[in-house]
């Protein structure tokens, strides 16, 4: 009898294998096309530029497999780089080190609000979290008086720009590794990940099964709520300033990485690895295109394409499938 | 009585692997109520849809008025004066009684275009009342009661000049006093010379309303009789008819101590103080109609609904279940009535669905020890012969059979005592049927109790060892294997 680990393994790399295939043929591309893209320089920019978003593509893997959505990512970014730099203005500004546990409370309540609608009010989430991306993010021009508030000093730079001396890697690429490979644990290899998969592939057998179903939900948002709070103290370092029009439209990065990745919008079926190499095809795509001379509009209504293009490709697959 | 309205000659229908119907006639006059009845799967629907147009037929014609009729489409039949009144009502619950009455041909003003509502109401009003209905056209349909949306799609029919009208169990739904009035209207369609043709599993109230009983079994018709010159024995022993055989492999297993006792168990509306007891190594078969409650029962004891008041004792311990997850680790398990809707997930391996329901006491702590779960997938696919390529195949490859048999060997790995089983064979060959039989007596020797249901009696009365009879709600009668008779059951369904 054949190794049920092998063959799920293999039938989920073959997509993850053409995914990462495809990334090599970019980055050659790029790097013939340009000679500035494929400097050690440029490609560490680029991953830090894209850890911001990556983190939240992770934990919103798991919800999409679950059959949900997180939309209110981009407003919980904005509001925790407000409220950080609020605070840290304040006349008597509040100790740098309470900063980031303040940021990461205001994340799992924003989450814990999301998942309290979604599961104990059944209530849809893309309604749920869109309402809650207008509410957090309206609290952020409210919070800032819709200006920009500057944060130079202190945790958040440290988060968003330090660069790690001797390797040269920076902290924000640091977080997204350390993300990713918890996730992948999470996802892949714990009994809660299991669960994630069964919920997404027939929710009333799960509960059926004795799968607290809404609680496995919920810690989803919570996290979810946290990852973007961490994107936001790494977002507000590497721009030094706290406003709530930062991360305005995050989520169509987000959603395509996801999508991208492998992962189905109808739910059950999704890795953390065909997330990473959907955030990963997505910054070099961004990066590749401005080193050649395009500029970030044009690559926007590009992006907008892909996003349809990949959705049909996977639908196309899995109707061949039957 | 009036002419022959329909005539329906020598159906037969095929279905890939099943013969539904073999050379069955009926016939109905103006102004009668024939009542079809027989077993689930005994070809009543076939009929009924063919009639309707939905299927077309392999052999056989169709009359109406002495006239040949052929039917390609629901919309041909109901051309010719055919009204199906389903199970679940269609109607347009957001809209009135009245534009539920005209649907299609709403009255508009001239030259506008738009609906004229006062002429609408008006005329609703006026055909209801012809029909000596009491409802105000304005309502909400959404807003009445089974058995009014009922009565206005009777209204409906008529109104679109239906001469054969055919219900199918149309009192399902309905209480006592909802069913009476369902009669004096079908009594009032009979004067207006309407056939009607009446299906229903109740046959109290097929002696009550119908003229003559047309009785099928296994896709054949057995005979039709005047209604007033026949009994409830000759009917039910008509219904039944095969002895049955050794295909139940029931054996004698000793019955032990009290595993589940539940006291004046009550779900507000449902079910009403239903008490009973389940034992080590007994089957108890749960029986009664649609409706009666008995899987409301099943459902509150494994925490998927709950329950108003009553006691649950499990092993002389009071229990007091929250979830499926509580009754879980109490040792109750459940096996759904629908293994697509709640048994499996289709999409996922099948070591995946046999542990699912287990995966927090698999052991391996917060990580999934996938080699533990690869030997007990294994073993179950042995021990319940599950036909699968290997263990990391999707279900939704393998065969209705071995779907159940993949539900069944979740239930067993769960390990638990006590087992709920709601319909266990239910749409599954007769090798894959024997196979579960087996594993319930499996069970039985090693000291769990069973608590069934199964709509199908042979199955009931040969796998159980006593049967709990529910009827609205109420334990209406119990039976120990050696006295329960297809027709006690019945008979007891209707007290």
């Amino acid at each position: 009898m054949a190794d049920a680990l092998q063959l799920q393994k293999r039938k989920r790399l073959s997509t993850t294998l053409i995914l990462f295939l495809a990334l090599v043929a970019m980055v050659s591309v790029f790097a013939v096309l340009s000679k500035d893209f494929y400097s050690f320089l440029n490609l560490s920019a680029m991953l830090t530029n894209i850890s911001f978003s990556g983190i939240v593509a992770g934990t919103l893997t798991f919800i999409l497999i679950t059959g949900g959505l997180d939309i209110s990512i981009g407003g919980n970014i904005a509001l925790t780089s407000c409220l950080v730099a609020y605070l840290f203005n304040l006349e008597k500004p509040v100790p740098a080190w309470a900063l980031v546990p303040i940021a990461l409370g205001l994340g799992a309540a924003i989450g814990a609000f999301n998942g309290l609608f979604i599961t104990r009010l059944d209530l849809n989430p893309i309604i749920t979290t869109l309402g809650t991306m207008a509410v957090v993010r309206g609290l952020g021009y409210v919070l800032t008086k819709s200006r920009s508030i500057l944060i130079m000093e202190g945790v958040t730079g440290f988060i968003g720009r330090t660069v790690i001396p001797g390797i040269q890697i920076p902290i924000p690429l640091i977080l997204l590794i350390l993300t990713f490979v918890i996730l992948y644990f999470l996802l892949g290899h714990s009994k809660f990940g299991r669960k994630v998969y069964i919920i997404g592939a027939n929710q009333a057998a799960a509960r059926v099964s004795g799968i607290r179903v809404n609680r496995v939900k919920f810690i989803l948002y919570l996290m979810s709520g946290v990852a973007a709070s961490v994107s936001g103290l790494i977002l507000t370092g590497q721009t030094a300033v706290g406003m709530p029009q930062h991360a305005n439209g995050v989520e169509l990065d987000v959603i395509t990485a996801v999508l991208l990745g492998g992962t189905a919008l109808s739910g059950g079926k999704g890795s953390i690895l065909g997330t990473l190499a959907g955030v990963l095809i997505l910054g070099v795509l961004y990066n590749g295109f401005t080193m050649i001379g395009f500029k970030y509009v044009h690559i926007r209504v590009f992006q907008g394409i892909i996003l349809i293009l990949i959705v049909a490709l996977y639908e196309l697959r899995e109707k061949k499938r039957y | 009585m009036g002419g022959q309205l329909l005539e329906m000659r020598s159906i037969s229908k095929q279905f890939p692997g099943v013969q539904a119907l073999k050379d069955v006639s009926i016939d109905l006059v103006a102004g009668e109520v024939l009542g079809v009845v027989g077993e689930n799967g005994a070809g009543k629907s076939t009929l009924i849809k063919i009639l309707a147009g939905d299927y077309g037929m392999d052999a056989g014609e169709i009359l109406i008025n002495g006239q040949k009729a052929v039917f390609r489409s629901p919309s041909d039949a109901s051309s010719q004066g055919i009204r199906v009144l389903y199970q679940e009502l269609i109607t347009l619950d957001t809209l009135t009684v009245a534009e539920n009455l005209f649907v299609g041909h709403l009255p508009t003003r001239k030259g506008t275009g738009l609906l004229d509502w006062r002429e609408t109401n008006e005329n609703a009003r006026a055909v209801l009342r012809r029909m000596k209905i009491d409802l105000d056209p304005r309502t909400i349909v959404g807003d009445l009661t089974v058995h009014q949306k009922q009565v206005l799609e009777i209204a409906k029919a008529i109104h679109k000049k239906a001469t054969i009208l055919v219900m199918d169990e149309p009192t399902a739904a309905l209480g006592e006093e909802d069913t009476q009035s369902l009669f004096g209207i079908i009594r009032g369609l009979k004067e207006q010379g309407v056939g009607v043709i009446y299906i229903s599993h109740r046959l109290k109230e097929v002696f009550e309303i119908t003229d003559r009983v047309t009785v099928l079994r296994d896709g054949q018709k057995i005979g039709t009789v005047r209604t007033n010159q026949a009994s409830m024995v000759q009917l039910i022993g008509m219904m039944v008819g095969r002895e049955l055989t050794d295909f139940y492999p029931k054996r004698e297993v000793p019955i032990g101590e009290t595993l589940l006792e539940v006291r004046d168990l009550t779900i507000k509306g449902i079910v009403e103080k239903i008490s009973f007891s389940l034992h080590r190594g007994e089957i108890v078969g749960l029986f009664g109609l649609l409706g009666s409650g008995r899987m409301n029962v099943l459902r509150a004891l494994y925490g998927l609904d709950s329950y108003d008041g009553g006691t649950i004792v499990v092993e002389g311990q009071q229990v007091s279940i929250s979830g499926p997850d509580g009754a879980l680790s109490q040792g109750i398990g459940y096996m759904p009535i629908d293994r697509k809707l709640e048994g499996l997930a289709l999409g996922l391996p099948v070591s995946t669905n046999i542990t699912m329901a287990h995966i927090d006491r698999i052991g391996g702590g917060f990580f999934l020890n996938r080699r533990l779960e690869r030997q007990k997938a294994e073993k179950w696919v042995r021990d319940v012969s599950i036909r699968t390529p290997d263990i990391a195949t999707e279900v939704n490859s393998l065969s209705g059979g071995n779907q159940q048999k993949i539900v069944l060997a979740k239930l067993l790995e769960t390990g638990s005592r006590v087992f709920l089983m709601n319909e266990p064979t239910r749409g599954i060959d007769v090798g894959a049927k024997v196979d579960i039989y087996q594993m319930m007596e499996n069970l039985c020797e090693a000291g769990a109790g069973i608590l069934m249901i199964s709509s199908e009696l042979p199955e009931m009365l040969s796998m159980a060892d006593r049967i709990i009879v529910i009827a609205k709600g109420r334990v209406t009668a119990e039976f120990g294997r050696q006295e329960a008779t297809q027709e006690k059951l019945l008979r007891a369904t209707t007290l």
